[in-house]
């Protein structure tokens, strides 16, 4: 039987790509993400590909949303061997004191408390199987810090430290948990924003002459869906062209 | 076949994890020259791949020698015309605490771990950089992070070359090169036994967070992913193979 992977995001950059790897592998894909037109169109994109794909709604913020996935992913399969908590972003861009409570804890809920909920209900469904892979997502702004994104910086920090305590918690099951940390990362939405003429000078500095794309990114979440990576829990994988070097 | 037709030189490949590194990236189409100090061993590697049915060569080399490690080069070229991976393995590990420490351990420490580094970095990276590609994976260690009682010439040449990788990646990432370490855990290999009886070395290996033995294999997989085009964006990176003992 294929194995499962439940993809936060997966109508996003970064998550669509990953959602298009995992496929590729042979993986079945729940596209999971609260811009449901999104999560088609890449679900549509992986049916004509050949892939097997479904593509849900939820807010990963809301609890009753998580938790009613996850019974519905479960009882489509009855198996998720792969969480990729990929759904998120900075959101807004502006000094600490100019922050509204309410937009902190938006930004909060949609990185850090989003992760927590996930996988309280897909855990459980992994310890049962004795395996299964958890892939959460920081930045390098996890690691750096950036002025004008102090929530998503600590929400980020805090998803590396979450990774490393969930990690020991599950280890004795076979779960491995890991962090993926995209550096700048060429998705629509991103590029939406910025030129990417400004983008390049911005983003000058990268070794690598470049910055992502979300194919790069999508290769390491599969990388550590893999039997090659079966000894790895706990960590942080940095995917930034050598922007940032921990 | 994600290494096809590449050319990769593995220090230390005549056993243990640089063992399953030649092997591992011959299984993925690569040429192999196996390098180690024990040519015999190296040797016997290089036969195991050829029975597989790909290309290998042994040199006999010792890293830390500026005219041996020339040799490897020569050979290597001479034998494949090019070099697009090299894995710089070949490692000692002694023990001694620093009041008790000669000078000679630690210089040979440091000549071996970090200078081997330095040594075969600076015979490939030419070819590297005249082809505008190339691929370089050194082995640091979970140690050189930690630190460990009686091993500091050893825990400083490991932390050494986390800084000496992340360097290089900063020099060579405008030519389309990647430098990245690899910080294995304590492995099922002979090394760890060169210090401890089979009891404590099992009884190390089982106390790890995960429920899993390290073995080299565990450790050659990462390098393989990093020698592939899947990690073409990835560089200055030091990434942890330790069944959960340490988290960076
Ligand atoms: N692109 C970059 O440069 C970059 C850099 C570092 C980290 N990241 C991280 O990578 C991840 C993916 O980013 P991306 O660039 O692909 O962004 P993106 O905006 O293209 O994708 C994010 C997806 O998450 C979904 N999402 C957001 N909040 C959600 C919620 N509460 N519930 C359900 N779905 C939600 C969005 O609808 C979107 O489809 C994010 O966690 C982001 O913080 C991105
Ligand atoms: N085994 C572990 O627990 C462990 C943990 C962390 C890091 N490492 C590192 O991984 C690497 C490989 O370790 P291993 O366990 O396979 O060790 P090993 O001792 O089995 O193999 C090391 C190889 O390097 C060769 N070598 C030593 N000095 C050399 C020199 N001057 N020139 C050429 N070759 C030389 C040896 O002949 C040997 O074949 C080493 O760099 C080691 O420090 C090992």
């Amino acid at each position: 039987m294929s194995q499962v992977a439940l993809i936060s995001g997966g109508g996003g950059g970064i998550g669509g790509a990953a959602a298009h790897k995992m496929a590729a592998a042979g993986m079945t894909v729940v596209i999971a993400d609260f811009d449901h037109a999104a999560a088609e169109t890449v679900r549509g994109e992986i049916a004509s590909a050949g892939g097997k794909a479904d593509a849900l709604s939820v807010d990963v913020t809301q609890t009753r949303e998580v938790k009613a996935l996850v019974i519905d992913v479960a009882s489509r399969y009855g198996r998720i061997d792969v969480l990729a908590n990929i759904a998120g972003g900075s959101m807004y861009t502006k000094r600490m004191e100019e922050f509204t409570w309410a937009e902190w804890k938006q930004v909060i809920d949609a990185n850090l408390k989003g992760t927590f909920l996930m996988c309280r209900e897909v855990a459980p469904i992994m310890q049962k199987q004795k395996s299964g892979r958890i892939l959460n997502t920081a930045s390098n702004y996890g690691v750096t810090g950036s002025a004008l994104r102090t929530p998503y910086s600590a929400a980020k920090a805090g998803i590396i430290a979450f990774t490393k305590s969930l990690a020991l918690e599950l280890a004795p099951d076979g779960i491995l948990v890991n962090t993926v940390a995209p550096g700048p990362t060429d998705t629509p939405r991103v590029l939406e924003k910025e030129s990417a003429e400004a983008r390049n000078r911005r983003w000058s500095s990268i070794p690598l002459g470049r910055t992502g794309k979300p194919e790069d990114l999508a290769e390491m979440y599969y990388f550590l869906t893999t039997p090659e990576s079966a000894a790895i829990t706990g960590q942080t994988f940095h995917v930034n062209g050598g922007v940032v070097m921990p | 076949m994600r290494l096809k037709d590449k050319v990769a030189v593995i220090t230390g490949g005549a056993q243990g994890i640089g063992r399953a590194i030649a092997l591992g990236m011959a299984r993925e189409g690569a040429k192999i020259v196996v390098a180690d100090l024990q040519g015999e061993k190296a040797n016997s590697v290089a036969n195991e791949i050829k029975a597989l049915g790909h290309g290998a060569l042994a040199v006999e080399v010792n890293v830390a020698s500026e005219s041996s490690v020339k040799h490897l080069a020569k050979t290597t070229f001479d034998c494949f015309g090019r070099i697009d991976i090299l894995v710089n393995d070949a490692g000692i590990y002694l023990k001694s605490s620093v009041v008790d420490m000669t000078e000679a351990d630690w210089d040979r420490t440091h000549d071996i771990n970090l200078g081997g580094n330095f040594l075969c970095c600076r015979a490939f990276v030419p070819a590297m950089r005249a082809q505008k590609s190339g691929r370089i994976i050194s082995m640091a260690s979970g140690i050189g992070y930690y630190g460990m009682k009686q091993f500091s010439h050893y825990a400083a040449s490991k932390a050494a070359i986390i800084g000496f990788v992340k360097a290089l990646a900063r020099e060579l990432g405008p030519d389309g090169i990647t430098v990245n370490a690899i910080c294995p855990g304590s492995a099922n290999t002979a090394m760890p036994r060169g210090h401890r009886t089979e009891e404590e070395v099992m009884q190390r290996l089982h106390s790890t967070p995960l429920p899993h033995v390290l073995e080299p294999e565990d450790i050659a997989g990462p390098i393989l992913f990093l020698a592939s085009d899947a990690a073409s964006y990835i560089t200055g990176q030091a990434y942890n193979v330790n069944c959960g003992t340490y988290m960076v």
